[in-house]
């Protein structure tokens, strides 16, 4: 029997695969599709509106298991990957939480849904630190527009010089402590605004309207924020062209006697047998770190370094959000108030989007620039009583009293690009299915912990300005890691020499190779990645039609 | 205020779905503290708790000092949300703070011996409140205390996460979450978006 050669072999389902995917097979491409885990059923794998007293440890887990954080908690462990392992450089901290269930992490993603702009892309021009994008804004808006009416976005258009508007849902409204912050901002001069945010304030292209119960990272149980297994896969699925291979780890890419992709070989977690399939193109979106891994592993007489890897710079250039909490403190105007649905998006309604070194690129002593996202009111859990003082009635009043004002600020600051930030195969740790796995170099740079220190000052102001008491800040920022918006190891760029990807996210040496996911970008940016992923993969994807249209790939 | 929020149980009769409720055979009072009393087609009967880490004279200690921190006055509290139910159970299942937990009973008893020449379930309330004091409010600290600061600062942490989990202690707060609304709740003071000047908070 002649083997199966599939058009495309996509790795990962999550926003960049499952774009690639929707879109390679709406264009009549056959595609194969491997994820690493399996198919999420939302009634067992989300929340589902569980109440803590329904779980056996009230949501906060089995102390005995490990967890992995914020959104791998009780409600939705069984949904996280603990198998997979990666390892530190001495010296490093990485906090790395990895969902390989089908759609990845867009099942739990926070959907602030920034978009890039020229600021970010001409970068090293305005301000002399490493290079510009290989593209333009304007080469990529057109992509922003129809990925933000494919997903819906809630916001409003603000004509922020660092923040190119788009077409809106209309945006959350603003609760108490909205206003009241917002009033500081006015005083301090900082921007207070709706945040780009992901979720259907109205039903949108057949997708049901948020209910606002807010336990979005816990999983949209009617799909009322984008996922890939809501808004892109059953429209591939429909087209019959899509066959979906789940518990199925990629391995390496496999190559042709010319060193092209011919297809990827695979682990089947079921049977823990390799498994090979063959396509006339390869599209590697297993997330960044992840599909860097994959092709650091494809070695070959072609590659002994890894496909696509004569530039060295593949695993290179390893970039992240800090995160951490700038300033906390309550709101008195609010004390003793009724409470309030404060908590109705589990992250983002408002937005302070960066405010600096926007009409020079050296106004602060950092150059680039951060965002904040201001959050607070009355939470699920109110945490803030773990610090009040003593016990008894008054105690129990006051966190009654207290539970609608705590308010935080959460700064999003990138990394510049450091030889020092990388990622490499461990020599030695091997995951249980024999494959090296990714080891961790990094550590925040000086000008980003610049900016966490201006956030401390300038969110205490905000926080004062509006009446607030401030009650400090976080010792220092999150473990790197933490914010899931690692960037880079496979930059684009012009130069074969010094970057894996061209400008469209194909590899130079091996152009029937696409890597569609935030591995391409250059950085990360003070803005998230999800939607920016989305919207360079549809432009590649389209780009690799074109390609197949010409009949630049073909069967190995 | 924009949107009526509406019970989560209710919505999910609606759809004809049932949540998977955590069905741990141990507990009486978070059965009857988390169903809806009189009105559950499955009533859980009240049993007697036996304790799973503490021992019977423990778990009584457990037991007096989330009542404590948490009183039953005005609204429901520690007792009537199994608080102590909740650290049993949670400490049974945590070797890391079986050790912290059982030297700080016997570091209170032995300092209520010192103080009043009985272990401290034997004090009287206006005792017992007298040596917690000291450990619970940072202004009252007296030195040599230590280890029992440390150790009611730890206990407390279990008391406040077990009492505001429950579905009382949503009740307490009038906690708004994971409830339904049509369209985002919006702020009902936007005449006075500093809300400098709201009505005086009921008490």
């Amino acid at each position: 029997m002649a083997k199966q050669i599939y058009d495309v072999i996509v790795i990962g389902t999550g926003a960049g695969g499952g774009m690639a995917i929707k879109t390679l097979c709406e264009a009549g491409l056959k595609v194969c599709a491997l994820n690493a885990g399996r198919r999420l059923d939302p009634g067992k794998d989300f929340r589902f509106h569980r109440m803590p007293w329904d779980m056996k440890f009230r949501g906060l887990g089995d102390p005995k298991g490990e967890s992995f954080g914020y959104m791998d908690n009780e409600y939705t462990k069984a949904a996280w990957d603990h198998e997979i392992p990666f390892t530190v450089a001495p010296g490093t901290k990485w906090f790395w939480p990895r969902c390989s269930a089908v759609g990845g992490k867009t099942n739990f993603w926070g959907r602030s849904s920034a978009r890039f702009g020229d600021i970010d892309f001409k970068a090293a021009s305005l301000d002399g630190y490493d290079v510009d994008w290989p593209l333009t804004y304007a080469d990529i808006d057109p992509f922003y527009t129809r990925v933000e009416k494919m997903i819906g976005v809630a916001s409003t258009v603000q004509n922020r010089p660092s923040n190119p508007d788009g077409t809106y849902l209309p945006p959350f409204n603003f609760r108490c402590l909205d206003y009241i912050l917002e009033a500081g901002c006015k005083k301090v001069g900082v921007p207070y605004l709706p945040d780009r945010c992901a979720q259907l304030t109205q039903p949108h292209e057949g997708h049901p309207a948020c209910h606002y119960c807010g336990e979005c990272t816990t999983g949209c149980d009617v799909g009322a924020f984008f996922s890939s297994p809501y808004f892109l896969l059953p429209q591939a699925e429909a087209t019959k062209s899509l066959e979906l291979r789940t518990n199925a780890l990629a391995k390496n890419v496999l190559v042709d006697e010319n060193g092209q992709a011919a297809g990827v070989a695979y682990i089947d977690r079921n049977t823990k047998q390799e498994v090979e399939v063959y396509g006339r193109a390869v599209v590697v979106a297993a997330g960044c770190v992840e599909s860097s891994r994959i092709m650091l592993n494809s070695k070959s007489r072609h590659w002994p370094n890894g496909i696509a890897n004569s530039s060295g710079q593949l695993g290179r250039n390893l970039c992240d959000h800090l995160y951490g909490e700038s300033a906390r403190g309550y709101l008195p105007q609010l004390l003793g108030q009724s409470s309030f649905p404060d908590h109705v998006a589990d992250s983002t309604i408002a937005w302070m989007p960066r405010w600096q070194n926007l009409n020079h690129a050296h106004e602060e002593d950092f150059i680039r620039g951060y965002s904040v996202y201001p959050d607070g009111g009355c939470s699920e859990f109110p945490w803030f009583a773990h610090d009040l003082d003593g016990f008894g009635t008054l105690f129990k009043r006051e966190i009654k009293r207290r539970y609608p004002t705590p308010v935080t600020f959460g700064i999003q600051a990138p990394t510049l690009r450091s030889d020092k930030n990388y990622m490499d195969l461990d020599p030695e740790v091997k995951d249980p299915y024999g494959i090296p796995v990714a080891r961790m170099h990094f550590e925040w740079d000086e000008n980003t912990l610049k900016m966490w220190e201006h956030s401390k000052q300038v969110c205490a102001e905000v926080l004062k300005a509006a009446g607030g008491e401030l009650e400090g800040s976080g010792d220092g920022p999150e473990i790197p890691g933490w914010s899931l918006h690692e960037t880079g190891t496979c930059r684009m760029g012009n130069d074969p020499k010094n970057f894996v990807t061209n400008r469209f996210g194909q590899a130079h040496e091996v152009p029937n190779l696409y890597v569609c996911d935030a591995s391409v970008f250059l950085n990360c940016t003070d803005k998230t990645t999800t939607i920016s992923i989305l919207a360079f993969t549809l432009r590649t994807s389209e780009r690799m039609i074109e390609s197949f249209r010409r009949g630049d790939h073909k069967a190995a | 205020m924009a949107g009526q929020g509406i019970h989560r149980r209710e919505i999910l009769r609606i759809l004809g779905s049932v949540a998977a409720a955590a069905t741990f055979p141990g507990f009486s009072k978070w059965g009857f503290a988390c169903g809806h009393v009189g009105k559950s087609a499955l009533q859980i009967k009240p049993a007697e708790y036996h304790p799973q880490f503490f021992s019977p004279s423990e778990y009584a200690m457990i037991e007096r000092l989330s009542e404590i921190i948490i009183p039953s006055d005005a609204t429901p509290g520690s007792k009537e949300a199994g608080v102590a139910e909740f650290i049993d159970f949670m400490i049974a299942n945590d070797p890391e703070q079986q050790y912290p937990f059982r030297t700080g009973l016997v570091w209170l008893n032995g300092h209520s011996e010192r103080l009043h020449g009985k272990r401290f379930l034997e004090l009287t309330s206006g005792q017992q409140l007298s040596v917690l004091e000291p450990l619970g409010f940072k202004g009252k600290a007296r030195p040599g205390e230590e280890p029992g600061r440390k150790f009611f600062a730890l206990i407390r942490e279990y008391a406040v996460t077990g009492f505001y989990t429950s579905e009382i202690g949503f009740r307490e707060l009038d906690n708004p979450a994971l409830k339904f609304y049509s369209e985002s709740p919006e702020c009902p003071h936007k005449g006075d978006p500093e809300h400098q000047h709201l009505p005086p908070p009921k008490s």
